[in-house]
């Protein structure tokens, strides 16, 4: 058995030997196989986000296509696990570890599938698409379930830097006679339209002061994938409105309804929309590659006291699920309220079970689209052999899809929680975790710098100075000569 | 050996094949030898050769498939430049190259190559070289009181080696300078430049211009109007442009302009990976015959295949030369 202790959370150091203890003594009452004991490794981890989709202790099976291999995994984590009945919950998991052990009764929602095609991001989906009707049954707005209860969005200060840079960008092109007539600016996920008219009021504001009459050649898209959300932008910015257009973009591959502006956009920004993205997982043990593959659940017990509540058979209640993630909650029973109810209730009670499938061959696994083994063979070649790491494959898709746009002297300018250094994820664990109604995932940063090096494009992050605390960066391109 | 009318031809570089890639990058961290690479690359520029055949073009090259990229093949090379070789852990990145001293004039060594494009085509064979202009804007310059300065004792040098090649056989040669449309206002010296660079040499020059394909994508935007009047003092028989892609609106240039020049028309874009249909390249050669005498038009690509993959530049080169078939028999029916 090896345990590795994947966390270095302050004032944690006692818990951890209270579990390498009970651990010990478990091992030595008997209550692990031999032969599971010397392939058995235990990952001790700080689960940063409060909810999210993991048991307190999680086993983890191996396999090889659909051979199951005799690598074990066992992953506790240390925020979630309670010091009363941790021994008791020690013991439950190793028995499952055992041959022939059996896993505690649960309502399966899926069969194992990569985490980017998971059933956890339709309920994302829903999510956004009924956020009023999930706020106004939270009493609260989607900003406030945010760690900081806060967005660093629409940050007064950031943006005035960002409207700056932008304006020395181009008083430099038109000195060299480089400026193009048209200038294209991009802002994708424009959410409540406020960012996107800051900027635009102190774009205007800096021109009209420096008398440069850039403001007048502006052509500003503002995307989103959501036609209510680019209604409510239009009112937001609607003394910008003349320079403006509005389009239904896949924050995915926005390439697709924008390649006539291909090569053409100046700036473009991103605002907390990669971390919303589907992504995947790999790992790396003992040097080997594996994919993370999940399949989302409830507990039987929490499955029958949802049934219980909403008056739902236990049979009916996948297709209920179904239901709510096709046709939207509203459509479930006589009243909204509870329809909402239950898809909160159903939603606090997902969890995800994991397995890990070896990596035989980069070239034929379910990379992104865009992402070439190269970019993940030059991203691990220097890891450690153990280690977890995100392929943030939306963020990946959408950063390769946005590139092809940039004007050749334009840059990509995108806020969000990044992992900068794939080290970096040895220490932390880094999501999934639920955020009210909807997803969350660091971005692997490190790939992405990878991806960029590979396509023509430096990536570097700045840290975001305006918030004291904040754990945003922004990550912005330079051209890679 | 004689060409038709519209005769078509490539820019330089044919399509870069991963494994290749690979393999350079195993080299550079060497783990392969040097004369693995060399048969490596003997076995790949076969086959390029064969593509550009198969294809149909009528002026081919070597696919360019010994270079990592358009400079190193030449910073290696050149006398007096010190490169550190550390600096450079994937085959495609610039080696950190400086100058510190005036440039010696000597060979670089570049006729076994040719010759080997030579022993395996029967075709008319055309070899580029990177101008002057783009290569001061690569290498660090810690000696010399201006670019011009450095780029003048290049072109010096490279002028001895296209006379080698020329010795050899060589009877077309491209220039690529992809850098002046970065730095147009260098361009009255970038000219100068390029006429010490072809002073002597008996071959057709093509001075080969497009707004960069570095990575696939343009490293720089605008337009060829200013590239005029400037650009009509190089001697220099053909120019070479890319008009595919950015379409072809400023080809009324040389209409404004009376220029001796032959154009190698762009008329396959190469940072696409769209495959142009033969109807849709005859369009573009007949938009260009607007504007240029089909008896001064080369019909190319706007720039090298490098970054497509083998079967979409082996596809876009067919389009290319059926294409032009269409026009040329149109004009012949005349």
């Amino acid at each position: 058995m090896i345990v590795h202790i994947n966390h270095v959370q302050p004032g944690r150091a006692e818990f951890t030997s209270s579990v390498v203890s009970a651990l010990l003594s478990l091992l030595e009452q008997g209550h692990v196989d031999p032969e599971v004991l010397s392939y058995l490794n235990v990952h001790i981890d700080w689960v940063q986000y409060k909810t999210n989709f993991r048991e307190p202790i999680l086993l983890r099976r191996v396999y090889r296509d659909e051979t199951l291999l005799p690598l074990t995994e066992i992953a506790v984590d240390l925020r979630q696990i309670q010091p009363e009945n941790l021994r008791e919950s020690l013991a439950t998991v190793l028995r499952c570890a055992n041959p022939n052990g059996v896993m505690p009764a649960r309502v399966y929602l899926e069969s194992y599938t990569p985490m980017r095609a998971s059933i956890i991001w339709a309920f994302n989906q829903v999510f956004w698409q009924h956020l009023l009707i999930w706020e106004h049954a939270s009493g609260k707005g989607y900003e406030k379930a945010l760690p900081s209860g806060q967005s660093d969005g629409h940050n007064p200060e950031a943006i005035a830097d960002s409207v700056h840079e932008f304006w020395e960008r181009l008083r430099d092109l038109e000195s060299r006679k480089l400026l193009p007539p048209e200038i294209y600016v991009l802002e994708i996920g424009v959410g409540t339209g406020e960012r996107a008219n800051r900027w635009l009021d102190g774009f205007l504001a800096l021109d009209q002061e420096k008398e440069t009459q850039f403001y007048p050649k502006l052509r500003f898209l503002a995307c989103d994938y959501s036609e209510v959300t680019l209604h409510r932008v239009m009112e937001s910015i609607h003394r910008h409105k003349h320079l403006a257009t509005f389009v239904e973009v896949n924050a995915m591959d926005p390439f697709r309804s924008l390649q006539h502006l291909r090569y053409k956009v100046l700036l473009i920004t991103l605002s907390n929309v990669y971390d919303n993205l589907p992504t995947d997982e790999l790992v790396l043990r003992d040097g080997r590659l594996f994919a993370v593959e999940v399949r989302a659940y409830i507990s039987t017990p929490e499955v029958a006291r949802i049934c219980e509540k909403y008056q739902v058979s236990a049979g009916e209640f996948k297709a209920t699920v179904d239901q709510l993630l096709t046709a939207g909650p509203e459509t479930l029973f006589s009243t909204l309220e509870q329809g909402v109810g239950f898809w909160r209730d159903v939603w606090a009670g997902v969890r995800l079970e994991e397995r890990l499938v070896a990596v035989e061959n980069l070239s034929e696994a379910h990379l992104p689209v865009g992402v070439k083994p190269s970019h993940i063979e030059g991203l691990i070649s220097n890891a450690p052999s153990n280690i977890r790491f995100h392929v943030s494959s939306g963020a990946a898709e959408s950063f390769i899809s946005t590139i092809q746009l940039l004007h050749p002297r334009g840059y990509l300018q995108v806020q969000d929680i990044f992992v900068e250094k794939l080290t970096d994820y040895l220490h932390s664990f880094r999501g999934p975790g639920k955020l009210d109604g909807s997803l969350v995932n660091w971005v692997n940063g490190a790939l992405l710098a990878e991806v960029g090096k590979q396509t023509g494009y430096d990536v570097h992050f700045a840290p975001f100075r305006y918030r004291k605390g904040s754990r945003t960066s922004i990550l912005y391109t330079t051209q890679r000569e | 050996m004689s060409l038709p009318i519209l005769p078509t031809g490539v820019v330089g570089s044919y399509s870069m094949p991963g494994w290749l890639e690979r393999l350079k990058t195993e080299y550079l961290l060497r783990r392969i030898s040097r004369q693995e690479l060399d048969e490596i690359h003997d076995a790949a520029v076969k086959a390029a050769i064969k593509d550009q055949e198969v294809a149909g073009v009528d002026v081919i090259t070597d696919g360019e498939l010994r270079r990592d990229n358009l400079v190193d093949y030449f910073v290696e090379r050149l006398p007096g430049v010190q490169i550190d070789r550390a600096s450079k852990k994937f085959y495609y990145d610039f080696y950190e190259s400086t100058v510190r001293g005036k440039m010696p004039v000597a060979s670089l060594g570049l006729v076994p190559d040719f010759k080997f494009l030579m022993a395996n085509t029967e075709r008319a064979a055309k070899f580029c070289v990177t101008g002057p202009h783009s290569l001061v804007k690569r290498i660090r310059n810690e000696y010399y009181k201006s670019e011009e300065e450095f780029a003048l004792d290049l072109a010096k040098t490279l002028n001895l080696e296209l006379k080698e090649l020329v010795r050899a056989g060589l009877r077309h040669i491209q220039i690529d300078e992809p850098y002046y449309s970065g730095f147009p206002e260098d361009l009255p010296w970038g000219v100068k430049i390029i006429n010490t660079l072809v002073d002597g040499v008996d071959a057709k020059i093509t001075l080969h211009i497009c707004y960069g394909n570095r990575y696939g994508k343009p490293t720089w935007a605008g337009n060829y109007r200013y590239l005029f009047p400037a650009i009509l003092d190089a001697h220099v028989h053909q120019l070479s442009l890319e008009f595919a892609r950015r379409g072809g609106e400023d080809l009324d240039m040389f209409k404004e302009f009376s220029s001796r020049f032959e154009v190698g028309v762009g008329v396959i874009d190469v940072k696409d990976h769209t495959v142009e249909s033969p109807d849709l390249v005859a369009e573009r050669i007949r938009n260009a015959a607007a504007f240029v005498k089909p008896d001064r038009l080369v019909i190319m690509p706007d720039c090298g295949c490098l970054h497509l993959p083998q079967p979409v530049a082996f596809a876009k080169l067919q389009a290319m030369v059926q294409g032009a078939k269409i026009v040329r028999k149109e004009i012949e029916g005349r």
